[in-house]
């Protein structure tokens, strides 16, 4: 009657139903939290946006066929307080700052790009405030150039929890920023990625 | 030995394999991804992902956003990679979207990984399933089994021994 295998598998029985368990109700805290401390409409403020125009031929920075490419870097300022977000389920925050955009030559095209991006795991860093920060990617587009076109910043997180849903949300602010023409600097023959210009 | 008693074990096995098979497929049909359940095999999302971690995917939605961690299959590799959407383009008259994807724990965008003279991923053909839903560490059983093979001669033991000795 009471058979080792059948003991083996009423315990195991319970274990998997009690986890399940378990997992439901942190998941469902955890949503319950969120929605509490209003994590969906927290601020941001993105200054001063400063592009910075290069012409890239390899392949790693967008070219196809070594047609140049316009590549743009920026620095800018954020501030924001992503600190509501870390609750007993949060095990990292990734928060982005991403540019949306509308195609020049092709109109339909909309597109979003980021710019920075940061991994947060402890609570008491959350309060990002940034001064003058280089962007950490460099930017091209499908067309040929992205200068000359009205770029859209927000800032973005996505919270990794220990179990459970991955959440998404994306902050308040935006920032419209307008990326001037680029200079035509004298050709060289070599080292076309060094030319630059910021204004 | 009772012939009727070894045939109706045999069913009953028959009946778990199925209903488990059942279940997968049916998984897939409802997320509409061929493998709607991975577990991560590299840490290149780290600290996100680990290896072993497992993942749920789904696969309904047209459209990626920035900011998605993505599961997706380069043709001529078979093993799918876990990172996140950098940058998408989306063309609003044809509704093809173009991603580039990063791990977070690389320096650099996935253009390497990609198929010759690919810059960037097709979200219709190339993307498996958007990560939706996270459990740690439960899936190291099956890196473990696959890649140690006294592992996998002792789950089968294991398996062969139970079915033997569950005559009750």
């Amino acid at each position: 009657m009471f058979s080792l295998s059948q003991r083996f598998q009423h315990i195991s029985n319970q274990a998997l139903s009690f986890a399940i368990f378990a997992a439901v109700f942190v998941v469902a805290t955890t949503w319950a939290q969120l929605y509490r401390d209003n994590v969906f409409e927290l601020s941001s403020s993105i200054g001063k946006v400063d592009p910075n125009i290069n012409v890239r031929t390899s392949r790693y920075y967008g070219s196809v066929n070594g047609k140049p490419k316009e590549n743009i870097r920026l620095t800018f300022d954020l501030d924001a307080d992503l600190t509501p977000l870390f609750n007993w389920n949060t095990k990292q925050i990734f928060a982005y700052v991403t540019a949306t955009y509308n195609g020049k030559l092709k109109k339909d095209v909309k597109s979003e790009v980021t710019f920075w991006d940061t991994i947060i795991t402890d609570k008491a860093k959350a309060h990002i405030t940034l001064d003058n920060v280089k962007s950490k990617y460099t930017i091209w587009d499908l067309e040929e150039k992205l200068s000359e076109r009205e770029l859209t910043f927000h800032l973005n997180w996505n919270i990794q929890p220990w179990i459970g849903s991955l959440v998404y949300g994306e902050t308040t602010g935006q920032t419209l920023v307008t990326i001037p023409e680029r200079k035509v600097a004298p050709k060289k023959s070599k080292s076309p990625a060094t030319e630059s210009e910021a204004n | 030995m009772n012939l009727r008693l070894e045939l109706t074990r045999f069913l009953n096995l028959c009946f778990a394999l199925a209903s488990a098979f059942m279940f997968w497929k049916g998984l897939s049909i409802v997320t509409n991804s061929h493998s709607p359940i991975v577990v991560v095999l590299s840490g290149s999302m780290e600290p996100a992902f680990q290896r072993g971690d497992i993942l749920f995917l789904w696969n309904r939605n047209t459209l990626n956003k920035v900011g998605d961690v993505v599961v997706y299959e380069v043709n001529g590799k078979d093993i799918p990679i876990v990172h996140r959407v950098m940058r998408e383009h989306i063309d609003g008259k044809t509704g093809k979207q173009l991603l580039l994807t990063k791990g977070d724990n690389n320096a650099g965008n996935d253009i390497p990984l990609y198929a010759k003279r690919k810059l960037y991923l097709q979200k219709d053909r190339d993307i498996v399933g958007t990560v939706k839903g996270y459990i740690p560490q439960l899936g190291y059983v099956t890196i473990w089994i696959s890649e140690n093979k006294y592992a996998k001669a002792g789950l089968m033991g294991l398996i062969a021994l139970s079915a033997l000795l569950s005559n009750e």
